[in-house]
């Protein structure tokens, strides 16, 4: 049977928790005035507490097999990402037993735990890490890659991404929430087929806190860059794309990005940045899912996903829907 | 009969063109004599040292163009109006940023300080005036040498203040020429930066990372010429009487670089050296002025205080860059028998010299 990989279904999970810019920035968990954040387009975001990133990890997953009564004996490959090892089995409101690295305990990983809890019998396990809110794209790629070249056929690729519960809730402007996602590639998919990728990773700016001016001007030429790149990857003009699908960061920013790309911003999804914030890897995938619940992707539009990752990679999904 | 010998008064002496133009002038007939206004003694001694000038050809009077008279009293005043023959006005304030009372007070009421002591020089013959051709302001398309209006605005009060002198010379009643240099950048043989201004500051802020776009088309043109140039076409062209009444462009006109091919020369050049290289710092994205002012807003909103200051530095002259002139040089070409150096020949030169000396503390002050 030919075909292309795709993304043939999505679930996510998010804490019980949730909080106002507002209240965050009264709590003392922003740097940036309430009022600017509120105007880039956040309202609120969510907040693990009791959960651990794994729980909302294994949630997602389950849901998404549940959901799509998926077999949990024909996946192949699950892909997870996330805060290593024991850091993930720690509820968000308890310190991290840091000791657990001195020790044998630091081999106790969530990937390998969430295979045996899902009953993924003949699925090996793939750790990613070091993306950053383009974890789950480069998570995708390894996916699409195997898909093609090892003929596998179902790659569970899985996400968990939280601050501890007291943490700093904005990053470069951006308010952040703690979620995980769970995306299942297909080898041969009958929708959301991605017909490009396009990954960059720029070393210099590794050290994003000493380089956060740098970063915050590199970023929208090498956004430009690599969106065209992907537009062009897959066959079309920028003309073609029916949505951008974002990672949730300021609406100003994907204003100006959008602007330098000559697309209108009406072809910005953007529902979920004031109701979720930018959950870090994420985003994306739990966007598309809203979308195509939402019915405002439709069969067969031509979707772009884009993600930047904190030091520093810039990364690209042409996807049709 | 013999010609009288002229003797020529000039302000702007210590600046970036001034005492080039002087020392030019000097070298090329050797009975001129010279008296420069200057504001601090000291300071002209070492330029005029450094110039080489010959000896008892250039005596220096203290004054300053902002004060009537020019400052000066009238045992200084008595022998100028005995002896001057032409001036050659070359002081400003170029500090793109100055507000307007400020760009004023030197560039416009300089002007008419200077004019108001030359009504008393019987024997002045020439009133030659260093201009800029951006009191083009916001206009754009061709501009003509003899075009002067300003009814587009300007993108800053330096643009504007050189457009108001210009109509109080031509409203002198002088025998009067003009010159509009283009933004000088370099020496054109070996690239050197004499004097920083906003070109090299836009410079190291895209050498640095620090300017993610441009307002400009990528067929608009960078207009920009040598200090060299500027000088020897004044030193020529000051004291020629058939140029009575004439605006001159000293400005790349036809030789201009598109901004695309600007910014291919200059991270060619850059990209020479590995350690830059190697940070992959992406080339700008050139976009129009709506979005570029969208990018300064976010920019104030999230108040980051380094890039902030850069975005505010480059707010002074980068509109400049979305309102593509392609200036005429005509009149000034066929003075000189030939246009000014092509950007394209020396760029590359100035920017392997501006990264080769560290650029300068003033261009670090903005970017660091």
């Amino acid at each position: 049977m030919t075909g292309r990989p795709g993304i043939t279904a999505i679930a996510y999970a998010l804490p019980a928790c949730s909080r106002s810019v507002r209240e965050l920035g009264a709590a003392g968990q922003l740097q940036t005035d309430p009022e600017v954040l509120e105007n880039f387009g956040f309202g609120r975001v969510h907040i693990a507490v009791a959960e651990s990133p794994y729980e909302l990890a294994y949630r997602a997953a389950a849901r998404l097999l549940e959901e799509q009564a998926v077999d949990a004996a024909s996946i192949d490959l699950v892909i997870y990402s996330g805060p290593p090892g024991t850091l993930s089995l720690t509820p968000a409101a308890q310190p991290w037993n840091g000791a657990a690295l001195s020790s044998t305990a630091r081999f106790q990983y969530p990937g390998t735990l969430l295979q045996f809890e899902l009953g993924l019998l003949n699925a090996s396990v793939l750790g990613i890490d070091q993306l950053a809110c383009s974890t789950l794209f480069g998570a995708l790629r390894v996916a699409r890659s195997l898909c093609v070249t090892e003929g596998i056929e179902r790659v569970l690729c899985v996400n968990a991404e939280f601050f501890p519960a007291a943490a700093g809730r904005e990053a470069v402007f951006n308010c952040t929430s703690d979620a995980a996602c769970a995306v299942l590639v297909e080898r041969v998919a009958l929708r959301n087929c991605i017909a490009a990728s396009v990954h960059v990773t720029k070393g210099y700016y590794w050290d994003g806190d000493a380089l956060k001016n740098e970063i915050v001007a590199s970023y929208f030429p090498t956004s430009k860059h690599v969106i065209e790149r992907v537009i062009a990857a897959a066959g079309w003009n920028a003309a073609d794309v029916d949505w951008i699908i974002p990672h949730n960061v300021s609406l100003r920013s994907w204003e100006l990005l959008l602007s330098l790309l000559a697309l209108p911003n009406t072809r910005l999804w953007t529902d979920n940045i004031a109701r979720y914030g930018h959950s870090l890897a994420g985003d994306n995938f739990i966007n598309l899912r809203d979308a195509l619940d939402g019915g405002a992707v439709r069969p067969g539009q031509k979707l772009i996903l884009f993600s930047y990752g904190y030091g520093a990679h810039w990364t690209a999904l042409a996807v049709e829907a | 009969m013999s010609v009288p010998h002229e003797v020529v008064f000039f302000t702007g002496a210590t600046g970036l063109v001034g005492g080039d133009v002087l020392r030019r002038m000097l070298a090329a007939d050797p009975a001129l004599r010279a008296v420069v206004l200057v504001r601090d003694a000291g300071r002209w001694e070492q330029v005029s040292t450094r110039l080489a000038l010959p000896a008892g050809r250039v005596g220096a009077v203290v004054g300053d163009v902002t004060r009537p008279g020019l400052g000066l009293s009238a045992d200084t005043r008595v022998p100028l109006a005995r002896e001057i023959t032409a001036v050659v006005h070359a002081a400003a304030d170029v500090v793109f940023s100055h507000p307007l009372a400020v760009a004023r007070a030197v560039n416009v009421a300089g002007v008419r300080h200077v004019l108001d002591v030359a009504a008393g020089w019987p024997r002045l013959r020439r009133f030659a005036h260093v201009s800029t051709a951006f009191v083009a302001g916001r206009r754009v398309g061709r501009i003509l040498e003899g075009e002067e209006r300003g009814d587009a605005g300007w993108v800053n009060a330096y643009e504007q203040s050189k457009h108001e002198a210009e109509w109080l010379v031509r409203a002198s009643g002088r025998d009067w020429v003009i010159f509009r240099p283009s933004t000088i950048v370099c020496d054109s043989a070996a690239g050197g930066v004499t004097q920083y201004n906003a070109v090299h500051l836009g410079l190291r802020l895209l050498h640095d990372s620090l300017a993610p776009m441009l307002p400009a088309a990528a067929t608009s043109a960078i207009d920009v010429v040598p200090r060299d140039y500027v000088a020897a076409a004044i030193a020529v062209l000051a004291l020629r009487q058939d140029l009575a009444g004439r605006t001159l462009q000293l400005c790349a006109g036809s030789g201009a670089l598109p901004v695309d091919e600007l910014l291919d020369v200059t991270w060619r050049a850059w990209s020479r050296r590995p350690e830059w290289r190697r940070r992959g710092i992406p080339r700008p994205v050139l976009t129009d002025i709506a979005t570029y002012h969208r990018f300064e807003l976010a920019v104030e909103e999230t108040g980051d205080s380094k890039l902030r200051q850069a975005v505010r530095a480059l707010s002074y002259f980068a509109p400049q860059l979305a309102l593509p002139k392609a200036f005429d040089t005509r009149a000034a070409d066929a003075a000189l028998g030939g246009p000014a150096p092509a950007v394209r020949t020396y760029w590359a030169r100035m920017l392997e010299h501006l990264v080769s000396v560290g650029w300068c503390e003033a261009v670090k002050g903005v970017a660091a």
